[in-house]
């Protein structure tokens, strides 16, 4: 007996029932600390298009920071709001299962999809639980025609695009004393590329332009001397190119070695026209080329910010960034609308409030009962002199259109 | 081990993923399940010809994407209900893989020739459906959202996993009677030695002809079952050379010209990437690198798939004579 008293002394006693308070009192210390909030983002970082998926990754974490740093979700006392990455792989049926390992890891609200085929599945396999889902810059008008209530879209559609390009197209050219006569459309054979050529093909005679060739290519495409050949032939004022960042570069270094000029590229999402890569590696063929795409609003200081984030990440800027970043921001207002994690309360959120469209350049982003983002507005950029220049609208323009570019 | 009981435990191997799913599990594992299911139907399909004909094609998704493109046309262009738009894409891709077969075979084109052209038929059938307005060209289809059981969709994707183990189950037995049958064994004649089999007798030409428009059936079904599930399919999704891929390597990893072989391999390829995919962290594209180490060590160390393994081993234990190499 009197070696067990020995052996369990006052000390240990008190040590082990510190311990032992410390521990029951634990659940106690965490429940008053801010609870999390899981938002999903859905990107490809494998694959095909693993880099947009690695920029737009950028911008959601550093929005991410910047609002659990300014003391989180204050409707739900401080939450801090944690980032789930859900890999698409690039493609459909990759969106749907990471979609639904999104779910299952308890994300509150997804964003992004990233391309349309992604964001179609994705989005369906949102819709069986009722998860809030917006897309950051997937353009198909499809997407939002599926009346499901979970889906929002925050970028313009490719029709609301299509618009604004042709409508700022006819000022820069009636500003250059109608300099664009006639009209090269090169496409890639895609959802992007031939949506964009039979629109323009439709539209362009209507406003004064002739269309005088309309020439298709596969993705990937290796060669572009053929369809630059034919150009060279037909000497159109203008090209009007739709394809993805590698085509894109493909054609306009082919267009450069060819030493076909014409007064101007202007392109509708152009790939690689909004791309600081190939403005950065291949400055000759990028300069004067104009695009009309997903675009921060350049004088808003966080589009700075972004860019220098970007650059530490050795990685060049694209519109992923600022739009997900952005989105990001649009996902935690709609929680602090619906004060709550709770899925119909934000999606009702949502679908009923206005919201700030963090860098870009929408004024209040305002949901209509497609899921639709009807402020959403792509801007209209070229490149000069090596910088990626806002040239309309006004309020965002950073300089005058150069146009005819090589005239 | 004996053929049935090959089948035996395959079959308790579907009921207990039913089971388990009746029971309950969490989407994303019921969703690869799904996936899972597609893929070993899609397998099962290029094991008729690819595993017992010796006959590989890299081509299956000319008739997958045709199973999925017509239902869906039916269905969205046509209002035609589910179920036929389901009988009728296996018919049409029972079709196209006739066609297919009678200008290759015709030309007496076997081995990488044979290959080559399903691949080339494939990507014209992609390169058609990405340019034609009724295929909704290069936007692709949606199929709407209709949660009954007569739109071949539901609610509960429980009873959607049923109706494709069902399904699965029925590509067991038709690969066990096929092995059972004559015309298996012409099949199997004709993969070992196609002029010993044509001098004895064997109508070759019939025989491949027969086997590619199962073998199509089979995958055009995979593709009417796909579209069903993710209610969109554009021709990169639908003929794209993916499909063509996962239905070769589940059928070879698995083991070729067995009659567990594709389910094997499927549940194999597809869980192996999804275990390495919770295990590999935050570094994405990693679960990839290992998925493809563990394939090529499959690959390596049993040629014969893993159904061939795993018999070689029991075989050893017995003290049995080793099963000879398949030719694929």
């Amino acid at each position: 007996m009197k070696t067990l008293m020995n052996s369990v002394s006052r000390r240990t006693l008190l040590q082990t029932g510190g311990a032992l308070a410390a521990t029951l009192a634990a659940p106690g210390l965490v429940r008053a600390q801010a609870p999390t909030v899981k938002i999903g983002l859905l990107q490809p970082m494998t694959g095909a298009f693993a880099n947009d998926g690695d920029l737009a990754k950028i911008g959601a974490e550093y929005a991410i920071k910047e609002i659990n740093d300014a003391g989180g979700i204050k409707a739900l006392g401080g939450a801090k709001l944690e980032l789930l990455v859900g890999d698409s792989r690039s493609n459909a049926e990759a969106g749907a299962q990471a979609t639904e390992q999104l779910q299952a890891d308890g994300a509150a609200i997804v964003v992004g999809g990233f391309a349309s085929g992604i964001a179609m599945t994705g989005t369906q396999a949102a819709a069986r639980y009722e998860l809030p889902f917006i897309i950051d810059c997937a353009v198909s008008d499809a997407l939002m025609t599926r009346n499901l209530k979970n889906v929002f879209r925050f970028n313009p559609s490719f029709s609301m695009a299509a618009d604004v390009a042709l409508k700022n197209l006819v000022l820069i050219n009636d500003a250059s004393g109608k300099a664009a006569k006639t009209v090269a459309i090169v496409h890639e054979d895609g959802l992007l590329g031939s949506g964009l050529a039979k629109l323009m093909q439709a539209r362009l005679p209507e406003l004064g332009f002739e269309v005088v060739e309309t020439i298709s290519h596969p993705t990937p495409a290796r060669d572009m001397n053929n369809v630059v050949l034919r150009l060279r032939s037909l000497q159109p004022d203008l090209i009007i190119p739709s394809h993805y960042f590698n085509e894109f570069v493909l054609f306009a270094r082919t267009l450069q070695q060819q030493r076909v000029k014409p007064k101007g590229i202007y392109a509708l999402f152009g790939g690689a026209a909004s791309s600081y890569k190939f403005v950065s590696e291949f400055p000759e063929a990028a300069e004067g080329v104009m695009d009309v795409n997903h675009w921060g609003d350049p004088k808003n200081p966080t589009n700075d910010k972004l860019m220098a984030a970007v650059k530490d990440a050795g990685k060049f800027y694209a519109y992923n960034t600022p739009i997900n970043y952005s989105v990001i921001q649009v996902a935690a207002q709609a929680l602090e609308f619906a004060k709550s994690a709770d899925r119909g309360a934000i999606n009702e959120a949502l679908s009923k409030n206005e919201f700030d469209s963090g860098i870009m350049p929408y004024g209040k982003s305002k949901f209509d009962a497609t899921g639709q983002n009807v402020n959403a507005l792509p801007l209209n950029t070229q490149v000069q002199g090596g910088q990626i220049k806002v040239i309309y609208p006004d309020q965002f323009a950073q300089a005058k259109p150069k146009f005819p570019a090589n005239g | 081990m004996t053929k049935n009981f090959e089948l035996i435990l395959a079959l308790a191997f579907l009921a207990l993923l039913a089971v388990l799913a009746l029971v309950g599990l969490p989407g994303n594992i019921l969703n690869l399940f799904i996936f899972m299911m597609i893929v070993a139907l899609t397998a099962q399909g290029w094991n008729m010809l690819g595993g017992y004909g010796g006959l590989s094609s890299f081509g299956h998704a000319a008739f997958f994407g045709t199973g999925a493109y017509t239902t869906t046309i039916l269905q969205t262009t046509f209002g035609i209900n589910a179920w036929i738009g389901l009988v009728c894409g296996v018919a049409l891709g029972a079709l196209v893989g006739a066609l297919i077969g009678f200008l290759s075979f015709r030309a007496g084109l076997k081995g990488s020739y044979f290959a080559l052209i399903t691949l080339a038929f494939a990507e014209v059938l992609r390169i058609l459906a990405n340019s034609w307005d009724f295929t909704g060209g290069a936007s692709g289809m949606m199929v709407s959202l209709k949660n009954s059981f007569w739109d071949l969709q539901f609610a509960d994707r429980r009873y959607f996993f049923l109706i494709l183990v069902v399904f699965v189950v029925l590509g067991l037995f038709l690969t066990r009677w096929l092995e059972r049958s004559a015309f298996g064994a012409y099949l199997i004649a004709l993969r070992e030695n196609d002029q010993a089999a044509q001098a004895l007798g064997v109508d070759i030409f019939r025989i491949k002809m027969q086997a590619i428009t199962l073998s199509a059936a089979i995958t055009s079904l995979a593709g009417c079952l796909y579209v069903q599930n993710f209610l969109f399919i554009d021709a990169n999704v639908a003929y794209g050379s993916w499909i063509s891929i996962e239905a070769l390597f589940a059928a070879i990893v698995g083991g070729a010209g067995t009659i567990a072989g594709p389910l094997i391999g499927s549940v194999l390829l597809l869980g192996l990437g999804e275990i390495t995919k919770s295990f590999s962290g935050g570094i994405p594209g990693i679960d990839l690198v290992v998925f493809g180490i563990i394939l090529v060590l499959c690959v390596a160390f049993a040629p014969n798939g893993v159904r061939g393994y795993v018999a070689d081993l029991y075989r050893r234990r017995m003290n049995r004579p080793p099963s000879s190499p398949k030719i694929v």
